[in-house]
């Protein structure tokens, strides 16, 4: 028996070695739970939802396609000769996989700049959905080289892996096959195709980088793609490793599932990366994106993860090295700040969801082994996993990884990674020899191995703590100073209860800065210990006059005057290099917590300071914000978060506060005319630093609040002269963000409007200083129309500042403005921040209306990431949460979601986790309150039915019965279930089980439970087998006996498949399934090679013989 | 005898005679004649004033002619001048000078009417030329008014235009077009302009806007050059990419503009560049 991974295609007809093969297509992801359950809980689905990719899991030997080698051909398959199998299939109107983007307008494709490509979440790689458009092994670790063929209209290109060795007319000249060769074993994940009428660009450095874009935007793509060499140095030189393929496409598509995919020797981008030189924002971030799609290249595609379970490893791999070229490109102030924040993030996600686990072991295989039984969806398979937590997980790996170069150093991290790509490359040549791929497969076990051979060191218990095990620590620090024995008393107190905490023991770092210089000491956390003594080197009064030495050498002058006399200590950090995954809290005076922001030079330790001054609302602290804010040495991201924290001191002093508003002055002096203070400069943004500072102190200061609580006058009138007398026409840079920015400091100057009653909102009894703002939006709104900017970001805020009226009051709250905007046909940006306005406008207003157009939106929407942005923007403010009571919280809507779940969600993986996020979010795990309570004596209930219905069924009651409510069980009630479904209204949304069930009502009574006697027979081990045969069965009835003509019927419903793509071919060969793919129109043949070697092959043949 | 004739009755009896005479003469004649009477008539009587008793035909008429001569040329010249300064119609000043020209002495102004005290030639004016005119005629005093540079006021005043410009403009095409508004009540007050989807969003987003082009062609010719140039090629490929199906689609579409560039580096072996090859009759699946 063969086991392919295939969704969505219609199968007609299997051939192994030009023999007739029976074959089962059932896909039980389609439908979750296979019936009108009553079972309503989350737990339920979950694990229904994991057995059922767990069915299918090509790393198990599962797939949807089951195959039936005819008996005829076991002898030559147990002689390990090759089997040529072939597959006829086509694809209807796919839902997902591939993605079409057809502009409704007149003109040839071409014109219209329509395009296709594969859809799949690229940059995660994790929710590999080749299956989705043809029969594979849809697994990173069944590598095989690959050849492929596409036949398009002659105006389009085709995109794939590989090298493209040539381009072929048809005969008729209407249209161009393009042929590639891939000689590296991939994997089918990382295949991919893009097709579409690009415009080409050979990168002027490297000649065999080729970039690809839609039409008219070849100019943005030149200036973007002008760096992409230097990231392609930047990883050769540290890896000291050759990019592994032979080329390297980039393609930039519109309405990308992904910001950035990378596969084999391409990468696809998001169209909306490419920008102008006049834009300052955009620039570092499509940086980071190439650089994030060359490191994949390396270490994703070229080598890529043995099992799920060390994905971790090639996540974190890639995501160090862009760390890597982060700190060289951005600088180091850069690089740690953006660990900072990355630590931040994850610390607290995991203090919040609890932990994320990065190598996750499934010894048991059983439920109650879950390692992370915190959360409501199964980490055992990355099709199970929600977004927002693989998000997280990626974070956590490349932090590990740092924690990892922390241990060994970064020049064994990197002979490790050469180490490995060089294993590899060897590999890869062997063109024959296919046992040698596996070392392209990258396992947890061999990374360690390779880095306890390369280091000498044993970075066992780091790899416990962090990678097998979840969660992070979580410190309180506090001090004393001891002035007899001059010793400082530190105390460490770790909470390790709490859910997303674990405990730590190890070393720890504590600097401490003295007036004689900074001391770094290492502590030992162990069990019990929570004081430690540290000496302390200077004395405690000190020599006036003194030049005090840092840490970096530096010698400062400081105003000590601040200090206690007592003591000699300036600062304390504790962890400053980062190398736990932890939060810290740290309790010292707040003169200290100055002295920290002024003088240390660590950025990470200048924002920790920040952060903590803001419990310190006093002049001293305002002067150290002050003072940092003019440091024009000082990196700007420390500056712009002192100017939020600023603004919150100055609101917490606002009745002692002196002069005028906390950072007017200092704007004024920065950014405005000498001659006229109230007159800002023309822009110049030539320095990056002030645009971005000159940027936020605006919207800092508009979150000023007087004794009132409203935002000063001044403050408010200071802004609108920003607006009036910005002036940009002699600058080299677009404002359309720093423009923006100012529309949302219109914004934050907003409070709630003065509550009269509750009249309704009219143009006369508007506010004046509302009516000025209002004023400003409607002429910004009205000219974005005129004059677009890039990426519609003043639109964008402009929307933000008109929720923020309606919430606010002084305007009606009324979502259709909101609606108008969040329609397909706008740039994806701003639909996304109308489509923010109205989940806000829902949670608010409790519209059950809205939450209903926005839930079909999540439904039907073309693009991909609007309905992924809905349900998440929906799980980040929901309209009521499970502890709340609300009225939109009703049976219908559980329905609607769960149907939305259960089955409405099947091409799309990353779409129905989020609607199992959404479901965990409103309802919870358990069973829904606002459901009526299921009857009493349900399994009784259930089991009377059957009784009466069936008797038959008794033998297969034993086995299921017993526990309805035990999980993984889910396909086991069918038969009652069946005829129940009829009484009922069907189940609209899937086709396949859903009229499996329906038309086996009479002739199919008989059969089925013959099936079910062979399912004993043959042994199947999961109910989705059983299903699937009955549906094969069924089906049988109905395959049309020449498949040809089908074939025709189906070229013809589907128009994009068939203009764009009338054939492709691919070749593996591989070291234990290869397989022969060849694809004339629709059709597919596939041949598989069954080589001696390896242990997976073994089993796979193994299971096959038991099977078959 | 005929003096008095000519003196006296001559106009009527010119006037009847001519008339009558040339009734079938256009209404022009008729002036040309009547005109020349007149100057016959003046001419004569310049004659008795002059004491002449009597003057025979001929001389009248080559007295008479000579006048005419004269008074046109006047006439002629005066329009000349007048014309000269894009004037159309003389003033005194164009015959005053079409006098001097003639060489006549040119009447002089009455006392009365001139004003102040006249200025004397410079040394390199002929003291035959006429003298200057009153001072008040040239005399001049400046009245424009003093170009602001004030800093503030100026950017003041190019924010005030910019923003009713502006405001002008969307009112305008709010007022002409599909409109949302915030407020039930009152779609006027602040009128937005309708969204309006379009088929291919991500153009208008992430190409520079016309105005902003212009702003870097201002600020900075180098960037600029490049823009533009990449403006041309992305424009070139489009309007070549409908009619490329049958013959440009030796290339791929839109590889002209790469491929130019690749014959100044010299050959770049890439293969989206290369042709796209003819099928090959024999081998076909």
């Amino acid at each position: 028996m063969i086991k392919l991974n295939s969704k969505q295609c219609r199968i007609y007809r299997v051939r192994v070695n030009d023999l007739e093969a029976p074959f089962l297509y059932n896909d039980p992801t389609l439908e979750v739970c296979h019936h009108e359950s009553k079972q309503r809980n989350l737990n339920y689905f979950s694990s229904a939802y994991t057995a059922a990719v767990s069915a299918v899991d090509p790393d198990a030997g599962h797939g949807e396609l089951v195959i039936k080698v005819p008996s005829e051909l076991w002898k030559q398959g147990d002689d390990l000769k090759v089997l040529k199998v072939y597959i006829e299939f086509s694809l209807d109107q796919p839902k997902g996989g591939l993605h079409f983007v057809v502009p409704d307008v007149e003109g040839s494709m071409a014109e219209r700049g329509a395009h296709v490509f594969g859809s799949c979440d690229g940059k995660m790689k994790i929710f590999s959905c080749h299956r989705f458009w043809f029969p594979c092994v849809d697994s990173y670790s069944e590598l095989c080289t690959w050849k492929l063929e596409f036949t398009v209209d002659a105006s389009m290109v085709a995109v794939s892996c590989g090298d493209l060795v040539e381009t072929i007319y048809t005969h008729d000249m209407r249209k161009k096959t393009f042929h590639y060769v891939l000689p590296i074993p991939t994997a089918a994940p990382n295949i991919s195709l893009a097709v579409g009428p690009f415009e080409i660009l050979v990168d002027p450095y490297m000649h065999e980088v080729t970039h690809f874009c839609l039409p008219q935007l070849l100019p943005l793509l030149k200036h973007s793609m002008s760096y992409l060499h230097e990231i392609f140095e930047f990883y050769e030189e540290i890896l000291t490793c050759r990019y592994p393929y032979s080329c390297f496409k980039t393609v930039f598509v519109d309405e990308a599932y992904v910001q950035v995919s990378s596969y084999a020797s391409m990468s696809i981008f998001s169209t909306n990366l490419l920008h102008s030189a006049m834009i300052i924002d955009q620039t570092p971030q499509t940086r980071r994106c190439l650089a994030q799609a060359l490191a994949q290249q390396f270490f994703g595609c070229f080598i890529s993860r043995m099992s799920w379970a060390d994905e971790w490893v090639l996540k974190g791999i890639s995501g160090y090295i862009y760390g890597l070229y982060l700190k060289k490109t951005f600088g180091v102030n850069e690089y740690r700040h953006w660990i900072k924040e990355e630590l931040d993030k994850i610390v607290e996600y995991e203090l919040k969801m609890g932990g994320v686990l990065l190598h996750p072991t499934f010894s048991g295989g059983k439920e109650k082994d879950n390692p992370t039984p915190h959360l409501h969806f199964s980490i055992k398979h990355p099709h199970t996993l929600s977004w927002e937590y693989y998000k997280m997980f990626q974070c956590k790996a490349h932090l590990v990884m740092r924690l990892i170069e922390n241990r060994i150093s970064m020049e064994f991290m990197l002979q490790v990674f050469n180490k490995l790509l060089s294993l590899a490359s060897t590999a890869s040549s062997q063109k024959y020899q296919s046992h040698m791929w596996s070392q392209m497969l990258l396992s947890t076990h061999a990374f360690l191995k390779s880095i306890s051979n390369v280091s000498g060191k044993d970075i066992g218990p780091l790899i416990k703590q962090w990678v097998d095990q979840s969660s992070v620590v979580k410190f309180f620090g506090s001090f004393a100073f001891n002035r007899k024995r001059n010793v400082l008393e530190l105390e460490i107190r770790q909470d390790y209860t709490s859910s997303g905490t674990q405990k730590y023991v190890g070393p720890i770092k504590v600097t401490v800065q003295e007036l004689d210089g900074s001391f770094n000491h290492m502590l030992q956390i162990e069990e019990n210990s929570l004081k430690h003594d540290i000496p302390c080197h200077s004395k405690s009064r000190r020599n006036k006059k003194k030049k005090i030495p840092l840490m970096n050498g530096e010698e400062v002058d400081m105003d000590l005057s601040a200090m206690d006399a007592d003591s000699p200590l300036l600062w304390i950090r504790i962890d400053p290099d980062m190398s736990i995954l932890r939060k810290v809290e740290f309790e010292q005076a707040d003169f200290m917590w100055q002295y920290q922001l002024r003088y240390e030079r660590d950025v990470v330790a200048q924002e920790e300071a920040i952060s903590a001054l803001e419990k310190f609302p006093t002049p001293a602290s305002r002067l150290a914000l002050t003072d940092i804010l003019e440091q024009e040495q000082c990196f700007y991201k420390v500056r712009m978060q002192a100017c939020f924290c600023l603004a919150k001191i100055a609101n917490a002093m606002v009745s002692t506060w002196q002069g005028p508003p906390a950072m007017k002055s200092l704007f004024t002096r920065m950014f405005c005319c000498k001659s006229c203070p109230n007159i800002v400069k023309t822009n110049n943004f030539i320095n990056f630093q002030s645009y971005f500072l000159q940027k936020t102190m605006p919207v800092a200061m508009a979150l000023l609040r007087d004794g009132q609580n409203i935002c000063p006058k001044d403050v408010l009138n200071f802004i609108l002269d920003l607006i009036k007398y910005n002036d940009n026409r002699k600058n080299k840079f677009s404002d359309n963000y720093y423009r923006a920015d100012l529309i949302e400091a219109l914004t934050n100057s907003l409070t709630p409007a003065m509550s009269i009653n509750n009249e309704v909102r009219t143009v006369d009894n508007l506010n004046a200083d509302v009516r000025l703002i209002l004023e400003e939006i409607t002429r910004f709104l009205n000219m974005e129309k005129l004059l677009p900017s890039f990426r519609n970001t003043i639109t964008i805020s402009c929307l933000r500042a008109i929720r923020q009226l309606q919430k606010n009051g002084h305007i009606p709250s009324d979502p259709s403005l909101f609606k108008s905007y969040a329609q397909y046909g706008h740039f994806v940006d701003l639909r996304i921040a109308a489509l923010e306005a109205l989940v806000d406008y829902t949670r608010v207003e409790r519209s059950s209306a809205e939450l209903q157009w926005l839930l079909s939106m999540a439904q039907n929407d073309p693009v991909h990431y609007v309905r992924h942005k809905i349900l998440g923007m929906l799980c980040k403010n929901p309209p009521f949460t499970k502890t709340t009571d609300s009225a939109l919280c009703n049976e219908a809507l559980v329905d609607q979601l769960w149907k939305f779940m259960n089955s409405g969600t099947s091409h799309d993986w990353r779409l129905r986790c989020d609607a199992v996020n959404l479901y965990y979010m409103l309802f919870g795990l358990t069973r829904p309150s606002c459901l009526p309570l299921p009857e009493l004596g349900l399994v009784l209930n259930l089991k009377e039915k059957k009784a009466v219905l069936n008797p038959t069924i008794k033998p297969e009651l034993g086995v299921g019965a017993p526990d309805p409510v035990s999980l993984g069980v889910c396909g086991v009630g069918q038969p009652p279930q069946g005829l129940k479904r009829k009484a009922d209204t069907p189940l609209g949304s899937p086709p396949e089980p859903g009229q499996v069930l329906q038309q086996q009502d009479d002739d199919g009574r008989g059969a089925r439970y013959k099936i079910r006697v062979r399912h004993e027979d043959i042994d199947m081990e999961t109910v989705h087998d059983s299903q699937a045969f009955i549906h094969h069965h069924l089906n049988l009835l109905e395959r049309p006996s020449t498949p040809g003509t089908h074939t025709h019927t189906h070229t013809h419903t589907h128009t994009h498949t068939h203009t764009l793509i009338a054939e492709y071919r691919n070749t593996h060969t591989h070291h234990c399934r290869g397989h022969y793919i060849h694809v004339t129109s629709y059709k597919q043949a596939l041949d598989n090679k069954k080589k001696p070697a390896k242990p997976g092959s073994v089993r796979r043949t193994s299971t096959s013989a038991g099977r078959g | 005898m005929a003096d008095p004739a000519v003196a006296s009755g001559g106009p009527l009896n010119a006037g009847a005679r001519g008339s009558a005479g040339k009734a079938t003469s256009s209404p022009a004649e008729n002036y040309l004649l009547a005109r020349r009477r007149t100057l016959q008539v003046v001419v004569s009587a310049l004659l008795t004033e002059s004491g002449f008793e009597s003057a025979e035909k001929a001389a009248v008429e080559t007295l008479t002619e000579m006048l005419q001569s004269y008074i046109t040329e006047i006439g002629r010249c005066a329009k000349a001048y007048c014309e000269h300064t894009a004037r159309s119609v003389p003033t005194l000043s164009d015959t005053v000078v079409t006098l001097i020209e003639m060489v006549t002495n040119a009447p002089v102004t009455p006392k009365a009417l001139s004003a102040g005290q006249k200025r004397t030639h410079p040394a390199h004016i002929p003291s035959h030329f006429p003298e200057f005119p009153d001072p008040h005629t040239y005399i001049k005093t400046p009245t424009f008014r003093e170009p602001v540079s004030d800093y503030q006021v100026v950017r003041e005043k190019a924010a005030t235009q910019r923003r009713d410009v502006e405001r002008a403009l969307t009112r305008f095409i709010a007022k002409t077009g599909e409109t949302q508004s915030l407020f039930k009540d009152d779609i006027t007050t602040f009128p937005l302009i309708a969204a309006q989807p379009s088929t291919i969003p991500y153009l208008s987003a992430l190409l520079p806007s016309e105005l902003e082009l212009q702003a870097l062609e201002e600020t900075d010719s180098s960037e600029q050059d490049d823009q533009t140039d990449g403006e041309n090629t992305a424009g070139n490929a489009i309007t070549d990419d409908p009619g490329a199906d049958k013959e440009n689609s030796m290339l791929p579409p839109s590889g002209v503009v790469p491929s130019t560039k690749a014959s100044e580096d010299n050959v770049i072996d890439n293969p989206y560049l290369r042709p796209v090859k003819k099928p090959k009759v024999r081998r076909k699946k």
